[in-house]
């Protein structure tokens, strides 16, 4: 197949919307875009390599997902030298992805990933010895204080940040030992805000022991609170 | 299940580093009903992750058995040491990559020996998934444990563990062990009647149905075989290589594996018969595939993995007799297809113009040579064919074609050496600088640099070498001392391993049955994963072989006669001991062997064939 003579004016943009679950949120960002170009090929679609002496798939990822978060709201953007409809492109992947990475979605980009601003995460939080209530009592008072001031670790070493004006508690569901969060956390290239950096804050700050936490990322937003598409 | 394992690595996995490596769920890994089985088999590789998911032979074997509706099998490597942590905090015991049971689950239990020094990593796998350690200790069927691969050549130092061997290449004798296992789950057989009809099958080799008595100079005495066991036990071999069965499909890792890509299998065995290498000489005779059905399985690869880059495997690819119809259509293959074609060094004297060009296309990986000696003389004493002018015309070739630096692989300690040729190894670097300088349009500004890279020679089982001692400590120490200081230039750049881990290699190479109690006791002391630089404890291999009163010397430092009773001697890879003896000789001589294909010295390994090995 060769593919190098079709204007970039030709080719078609796509947005493939994936779910990272199960076994699957353990592999990194790094080896996900290994994965992907691997599945790509598999899945033999048409699709557009970049040109030079080592040509290789051309694949961008919207928003990196921290290892070991599940996600129902992944996308990566290539491009096709050829029409092939979406239905197929979403069926020819799957075919080729391991069990733990489905595409539920493809389209054409609709806007550019500097515009999301917010990510919807589920939070779980679940314990062998404190209940639901404590565990949203604790939480309850860490943002009825006036700051959340935690360390995130940069390049440059760590500093302090306070965090609390970047998340945005949705709702809390109390269970005998556990509670789900729904949290809206700042996103994009601006500013990632971790939801680990807060669960980690409050386990820490409570001396929460046996805390199981797991994060599944819901949905990206851009500033005016619309899905990314 | 609150509890089920997979629960319990929830809450570990991101505190170790490279989780996915613990966790399967890769493409192509094999997911099955565990009610539909009859057999669930952990092959278990032992070393990391990476090392084991680049193992050819390990993806050969578990496609094989996947490929049959009444086994399962399952993956099972070692875990670094800050998972094994974990494990231990948490109560979890090793699992099959797989399904995530413990490996107490598996009716068998298979490991791969490839290296020496992996051999104490086998019994931390055991006890990490609550197996017991010993034969004596496992009673029933399940949980038998077996193994295969190069080191089962000698396996006696390994006898106390492992239940059974299969000795040679394992295609077909793992279908017949796996049809004898269910018949004698189904027929309710004892252990011992299972293993004395295992015995039967060819290839198969049960140490507790052999007996060994000693001299009182500690040499054996004899090896006497009972329960109608055979003696020898032949290795297997598979007669017609091209049909041999090959995965169409190979699991896809997540991380980064040392090798990560698509493998074409394309000739077992060696002609050259270089004296000092194991593998040239158990895998014989040579047998190569056609290319056709090279390509049919290269392509099936690529096609089922969406790798980006193949290779083609052997011990000597140039050797391969239809390496320009290989080559040309797998490069047409790879170019159209965006897949990266890696080669090794290759001689090319008779290709075509045409062929030669479409080599030049393909990336190389780097420039290396294996000289092993640093004089023609001790080359000859080695059997290896490569004289100096070799190794300067290749390199001025590389130079000319923009590379800027080599590196050179030898060996110190062979048999024969002296300070001479170790000398040797420093002169041939330089004339390989030389080459450089005499370039004429040489790049400007840039200098050469050549690497000469030195391991220690350990003398294996099998090949003419057997008889001899390895040097020791204080020799090797003094013989890298007088390669450094023979440096001549910066140009020249010197890397050599410690040699302590070679002294373990050469026990364990050509030990006996004593050394399990030294190698138990060694793990017990926190030895394993001996061939991580960062996990290797002389002084703890030292002290254990103190305490159980056996001499490592014993083993690596003395020279056996050839009268003497080796401890593999009940075992038959194919070669003659007289051949072997016969080369011995003309090694002590410096006189060289010509290649099987050029002519047949009659090594005996033919014999597994039932005829001929080349029509000449
Ligand atoms: S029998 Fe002859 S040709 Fe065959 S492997 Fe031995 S030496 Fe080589």
């Amino acid at each position: 197949m060769n593919t190098k003579q079709i204007p970039i004016s030709e080719m078609i943009n796509i947005r493939v919307f994936y779910n990272k679950k199960s076994r699957a949120k353990y592999i990194s960002h790094l080896d996900i875009t290994r994965c992907m170009q691997r599945a790509l090929k598999r899945a033999g679609l048409p699709i557009w390599y970049t040109e030079g002496f080592n040509p290789h798939i051309y694949l961008t990822f919207a928003l990196p997902l921290s290892l070991g978060y599940e996600s129902e709201s992944e996308s990566m953007d290539l491009r096709l030298v050829t029409e092939v409809p979406f239905e197929e492109v979403k069926d020819c992947l799957n075919r080729a992805l391991p069990p733990d990475i489905r595409v539920t979605k493809v389209q054409l980009q609709k806007n550019k990933p500097d515009v999301i601003k917010t990510a919807l995460y589920e939070i779980t939080l679940k314990s062998d010895t404190v209940t639901g209530q404590v565990l949203k009592d604790c939480l309850d008072h860490m943002f009825s204080e006036e700051k959340i001031e935690v360390v995130k670790k940069t390049k440059k070493g760590n500093k302090m940040i306070d965090i609390k004006p970047d998340l945005e508690i949705q709702s809390i569901e109390v269970l005998d030992y556990a509670i789900h969060i729904e949290l809206i956390a700042s996103a994009g290239i601006e500013k990632n805000i971790n939801p680990t950096l807060m669960t980690d804050e409050l386990i820490g700050k409570y001396n929460l022991e046996d805390i199981q936490t797991s994060v599944m990322r819901k949905a990206i937003y851009d500033a005016n609170g619309n899905e990314f598409e | 299940m609150a509890d089920s394992l997979k629960d319990k690595l929830d809450q570990v996995l991101l505190n170790v580093q490279k989780p996915a490596r613990y966790i399967g769920g890769e493409l192509n890994s094999v997911i099955k009903d565990k009610q539909d089985v009859d057999i669930r088999f952990a092959f278990c590789f032992p070393d990391t992750y990476e090392v084991g998911m680049s193992h050819l032979g390990m993806k050969i074997l578990y496609s094989l058995l996947n490929d049959r509706d009444d086994v399962w099998c399952e993956r099972v490597f070692a875990p670094w040491l800050d998972f094994e942590e974990q494990m231990k905090k948490h109560n979890i015991p090793l699992y099959g990559l797989e399904s995530l049971e413990p490996l107490s689950e598996f009716d068998i239990i298979g490991f791969t020996l490839q290296y020496e020094l992996s051999f104490t990593n086998i019994l931390n796998m055991l006890k990490l998934g609550n197996v017991p350690l010993l034969c004596s200790e496992r009673k029933g069927l399940k949980n038998l444990v077996v193994a295969g691969g190069p080191c089962a050549c000698n396996p006696e130092p390994l006898v106390d563990f492992i239940d059974l061997f299969m000795l040679g290449e394992g295609e077909e004798v793992m279908h017949e062990l796996m049809d004898l296992y269910k018949a004698s789950v189904k027929a309710n057989d004892t252990k011992e009647t299972f293993l004395q009809k295992a015995s039967q099958i060819g290839g198969v080799y049960v140490p507790s149905l052999y007996d060994v008595t000693y001299n009182e100079d500690g040499t054996i005495k004899e090896i006497i075989a009972k329960e109608n066991a055979p003696l020898p036990v032949q290795k297997r071999i598979i007669k017609d290589f091209d049909s041999v069965y090959y995965p169409e499909k190979f699991i896809v890792p997540f991380i980064g594996t040392v090798h990560d890509r698509a493998i074409v299998e394309v000739l077992r065995g060696c002609i050259r018969g270089c004296r000092f290498c194991q593998a040239g000489f158990l895998y014989r005779p040579f047998r190569e595939k056609n290319s056709d059905t090279l390509i049919k399985n290269g392509k099936s690869l690529c096609e089922t993995t969406g790798y980006e880059e193949i290779s083609l495997s052997s011990l000597s690819t140039s050797d391969y007799s239809q390496l320009e119809s290989l080559l040309t259509e797998f490069i047409d293959y790879t170019n159209d297809n965006q897949v990266n074609l890696t080669l090794p060094s290759l001689r090319v004297d008779n290709f075509s113009e045409e062929l030669l060009e479409k080599i030049a296309s393909v990336r190389k990986s780097g420039l290396t040579f294996a000289p092993e000696a640093g004089t023609q003389r001790l080359r000859d004493v080695i059997n290896k064919n490569v004289l100096e002018s070799d190794v300067l015309n290749s390199c001025t070739i590389a130079f000319a074609g923009g590379y800027t630096s080599v590196k050179l692989y030898f060996m110190l300690g062979l048999p024969t050496e002296t300070l001479d040729d170790i000398k040797g190894i420093i002169e041939l670097a330089q004339k390989v600088v030389n080459a450089y300088y005499e370039m004429e349009n040489r790049p400007k500004g840039k200098g050469v640099q050549v690497t000469v890279s030195v391991s220690t020679f350990v003398p294996k089982p099998f090949t003419p070498f057997q008889y001899e001692p390895q040097d020791t400590l204080e020799m090797i120490d003094e013989k890298q001392k007088h390669l450094v200081q023979s440096v001549t230039s910066k140009k020249i750049n010197v890397k050599y391993h410690d040699s302590k881990t070679s002294v373990l290699e050469a026990v364990f190479a050509r030990g006996d049955r004593r050394l399990g109690k030294v190698m138990l006791k060694a793990y017990q002391d926190g030895c394993y994963f001996d061939s991580w630089d960062e996990c290797f404890h002389y002084g703890k291999w030292m002290k254990a072989f103190e305490e159980c009163g056996i001499d490592p010397a014993f083993y690596a430092n003395r020279k056996r006669s050839y009268e003497e009773v080796l401890p593999w001697s009940h075992l038959d890879y194919g070669v003659s001991e007289r051949f072997l003896q016969n080369e011995h000789q003309k090694a002590v001589a410096s006189t060289t062997t010509k290649n099987c294909r050029l002519q047949c010295s009659a090594c005996g390994a033919n014999k597994l064939l039932g005829g001929a090995c080349f029509e000449y």
